[in-house]
């Protein structure tokens, strides 16, 4: 009698399709993954715990460090929940840069997507096609607040700079660009037969399973759900402007991966109207109390990060100090489905299922 | 070189054979080092980059560089690893892709021996570097390793199959598995090279030869988004720069092959041009291949393995197939 | 097929473009003024209000005054000034409220050592540290005076 036994592989922490270190421990039979138990900590850094002994100010800078890829969102959810909490009003053109660096920041973090997905399924080159854009738009944050990742750029009741001389019109120029690149993009690999085939109807779920799991984002679109809080909580400007919210119907990798694509396209066209309305002149910092010290009570404000829907609970006991701060992280619970979505998978298919989604490890260990 | 292996052996023809093995070897390595050099050069082109440029004038001396620190390296075997095989695995894949060099005809002349059955020792020494592979995926003890040196196995042993079956149509139509008889036939303008008629098998061999050299898009036996290295994970200095060596001379070996094969040898492409010597036109036809090879590597996502075995059984062998009855019935129509 | 070629013509175009690589360590990189490099600091500005000590989310200053050796002139003036570089996470705080520009940014940002001990940076260092000074240090955005 031939006996076969299970093969138990440890994939990560250190591996380069984990995107970070997260390690996943699978059962293989054969190349058939039977079962599937992700271990996540290894970034792990206290945040919630250390907001607990700063002051406001002093937390913005720590969120930058959640989601790295998206720090822009980070600090605004923060920010955001205080100023509601406090009942502070935000001039317009601090608002309106908060709205342009933050769809900058949803294409910036939707091309590292894009590139390191493909970079999972095998193909090189899109990544550095994706790094090269996304390299400009880092280049424009670090004129704008003099950071390329953790930008500590916004501040509760406005920002800490204005827009430097001649900078919109960069952006501009930087919008008008990249519609270009995108198509370059698309027919790079979007059509690409070997790419399509490993994507179609992998990683496959439907809309109550993913809501059940308590998903957001390209990942509970991708089933149909038309729910994007931009939309459907509008927060800042979102509601002056026009655009769409991009759904699939399959549930699968390959609508994931569209949703994702479409997704810039509708940044780029908030970002077009939002460039074209931006304010003259104005103030980017509201009138702020000395000390913040939001009133006792607590809040829940949530937003759409470009993972999905990043919230941010606070818990004040009236001192400059949060009581209680708690982040609501898009990737990590984006990630409690991968256990279920592994088994019966091939191994090929974990990364392809992991990349697509779309995971940052700081995030998820916060 | 031909009347040497007609004579008995002496001392003095070995002498001539050890020296052209040699100088065999002298040109492969040279090839090797500067087609990593312009695999780099090109894809870093295509991904906006300016590829390797530090090492020596435009960076020429990158590979030499990259080559003296992997001899320099210690040389680790890991502790529950299969000792023996561990370090046979490199030798055991090298010999046999260096053995397959002596039948490439490079000019009506210049060949090292001229087998009568060419082609089908290609396909059975290229088979024991597979072999070597699952050596060297078992014997490291690692289950990366092992997951690929059995997609390895899989891969290679199916492609081996269409690979074979697509050249039959050539075979057929030259009447010689000899491949400088293969070459001879194919003169003329190129539409008499056999990548027209055949354009089928032509098609197939291509597949079949990417995916027999582990490249993008079928390198799943080293994918490094999921299998890390796949099976040289444990390898490292001069082991891994063997295992290294013997990809890029299968890089050689096809390229020529495909060249022999297909684009007429050294045949240059109307008789007119025919003041151009004919190792010319095989090396600017075996550079264009090896170019494509670079320029797919820098497109194409990855397959996956059961689309990988698909497409060799339910794809390619039949169309194979299929192109040696079309062959057949065209050469009895046709003539 | 098609999507393929498509792709294949995408890099074939890309060969012949103009490409991005930075020569960085042979020609310096030029970050726009507001960079936040590593900070200059001016101890004749300082007059010890320890704002930046406090504010700084990591707790990478530490800094003691003495008491104004000119006899004439009140108040204090500074006597170490230590910014450990290991954690500064160069966020900019310490810089927004300082209520005399004592402490500055720059646009230098190379702080690579061999040895942990090279990081701490004192109030010489600190001051040695002239080139790039940052010329726009509007701290309009910051909550004024600091928190607690």
């Amino acid at each position: 009698m031939i006996r076969t036994e299970e093969l138990l592989l440890n994939v990560g922490p250190q591996h380069p399709s984990t995107h970070g270190v997260f390690r996943i421990i699978v059962k293989l039979d054969g190349e058939v993954i039977t079962e599937a138990t992700p271990v996540m900590g290894y970034l792990h850094r206290g945040t919630e715990k250390l907001a607990e002994n700063l002051n406001f100010t002093q937390i913005i800078p720590y969120t930058d460090r959640m989601d790295y890829v998206s720090a822009m969102t980070n600090n605004y959810v923060l920010c955001h929940a205080v100023e509601k909490m406090m009942g502070l009003e935000i001039p317009e053109r601090a608002e309106f840069l908060r709205l342009i660096v933050m769809e900058m920041q949803r294409i910036a973090s939707h091309l590292v997507w894009w590139g390191t997905y493909l970079l999972d399924i095998g193909a090189i080159s899109p990544f550095l096609y994706a790094f090269s854009d996304r390299e400009r738009i880092l280049g424009l944050f670090n004129e704008l607040c003099g950071a390329r990742l953790t930008y500590n750029y916004m501040r509760v009741g406005g920002v800490k700079w204005d827009a430097p001389e001649g900078w919109i019109d960069r952006v501009k120029t930087l919008v008008k660009d990249m519609y270009n690149r995108l198509d370059e993009y698309h027919n790079l690999v979007s059509g690409n037969e070997i790419f399509l085939s490993r994507i179609k109807g992998v990683g496959q779920y439907d809309a109550e399973t993913a809501i059940n799991y308590g998903l957001s984002g390209a990942n509970l679109r991708c089933t149909g759900v038309q729910w994007d809080l931009r939309k459907a909580e509008p927060y800042s400007l979102y509601d002056r402007f026009q655009f769409d919210v991009p759904v699939g119907k399959n549930g699968d990798c390959f609508d994931r991966y569209q949703i994702r694509m479409a997704e810039i396209e509708q940044s780029l066209r908030i970002l077009d109207q939002a460039l074209e309305q931006f304010p003259g002149d104005g103030e980017t910092m509201g009138k702020v109390p000395r000390v913040i010290r939001p009133p006792a009570g607590e809040i829940y404000v949530r937003i759409e990060s470009p993972r999905g829907e990043i919230g941010c609970h606070i818990v004040s006991k009236g001192k400059a100090e949060p009581y209680r701060l708690k982040f609501r992280r898009p990737s990590f619970v984006n990630l409690q489905i991968l256990p279920k979505l592994l088994v019966g998978e091939n191994m090929t298919n974990l990364v392809t299922i992991l990349g697509g989604i779309d995971i940052v490890l700081g995030e998820v260990d916060c | 070189m031909q009347h040497f292996w007609d004579k008995s052996l002496s001392w003095g023809t070995a002498g001539i054979f050890v020296a052209a093995a040699i100088g065999v070897l002298a040109v492969v390595i040279f090839f090797v080092t500067y087609a990593i050099y312009f695999e780099r050069k090109f894809i870093g082109w295509m991904q906006y980059r300016k590829g390797p440029n530090r090492t020596g004038p435009l960076g020429l001396l990158q590979t030499v560089a990259d080559v003296s620190k992997l001899l320099l390296k210690e040389d680790t075997i890991p502790k529950k690893a299969d000792r023996g095989l561990f370090i046979l695995a490199p030798a055991l894949a090298f010999i046999p892709s260096f053995a397959v060099l002596a039948f490439i005809p490079y000019t009506l002349n210049l060949q090292f021996a001229d087998l009568n059955v060419g082609f089908l020792y290609y396909i059975a020494l290229s088979g024991i570097t597979t072999i070597a592979i699952v050596v060297a995926g078992w014997a490291s003890n690692n289950k990366y390793s092992l997951l690929g040196g059995m997609r390895s196995a899989a891969q290679m042993i199916s492609y081996e199959v269409p690979l074979v079956m697509s050249v039959v149509g050539v075979v057929m139509m030259s009447g010689s598995l000899n491949l400088r008889d293969i070459v001879i036939s194919q003169e003329g303008y190129f539409w008499h090279w056999n990548f027209l008629p055949q354009i089928l098998g032509f098609g197939i061999f291509l597949i079949a030869a990417v995916s027999e050299l582990n490249r993008t898009p079928f390198d799943l036996p080293e994918a490094e988004s999921e299998l890390v290295a796949g099976y040289h994970v444990e390898y490292s200095g001069f082991r891994f720069a063997f295992f290294m060596l013997t990809e890029y001379i299968y890089v050689y070996a096809i390229a020529s092959l495909t060249t022999i094969l297909f684009l007429g040898g050294w045949n240059s492409p109307i008789p007119a041009l025919d003041f151009v010597p004919g190792l010319i036109w095989f090396f600017l036809k075996f550079a264009v291949i090896v170019f494509c090879l670079f320029w797919i590597r820098a497109t194409f996502p990855r397959l996956r393995v059961d689309q990988l075995m698909g497409l060799a059984w339910k794809a390619l062998l039949p169309l194979a197939i299929l192109n040696i009855f079309l062959t057949a019935i065209g050469i009895e129509w046709i003539g | 097929m098609k999507g393929m070629l498509k792709g294949l013509g995408v890099t074939l175009k890309t060969m012949g473009t103009k490409k991005v690589t930075m020569s960085y360590p042979d020609v310096p990189i030029q970050m726009p003024d507001r960079f936040r490099g590593i900070q200059y600091f001016e101890p004749d500005k300082c007059i010890v209000c320890n704002q930046c000590a406090r504010i700084c989310p990591t707790d990478c200053i530490t800094l003691t005054g003495k008491a104004n050796p000119d006899p004439e002139k009140k108040g204090k003036v500074i006597d170490t000034f230590d910014v450990n570089f290991e954690i500064c996470i160069l966020c900019d705080l310490c810089t927004e409220v300082c209520p005399t520009e004592a402490i500055v940014m720059t646009n230098n940002f190379e702080l690579a050592a061999y040895s942990r001990d090279d990081l701490y940076k004192d109030k010489q260092w600190l001051y040695e540290n002239n080139r790039n000074i940052r010329e726009d240090n509007n701290n309009i955005g910051s909550p004024k005076g600091g928190a607690k």
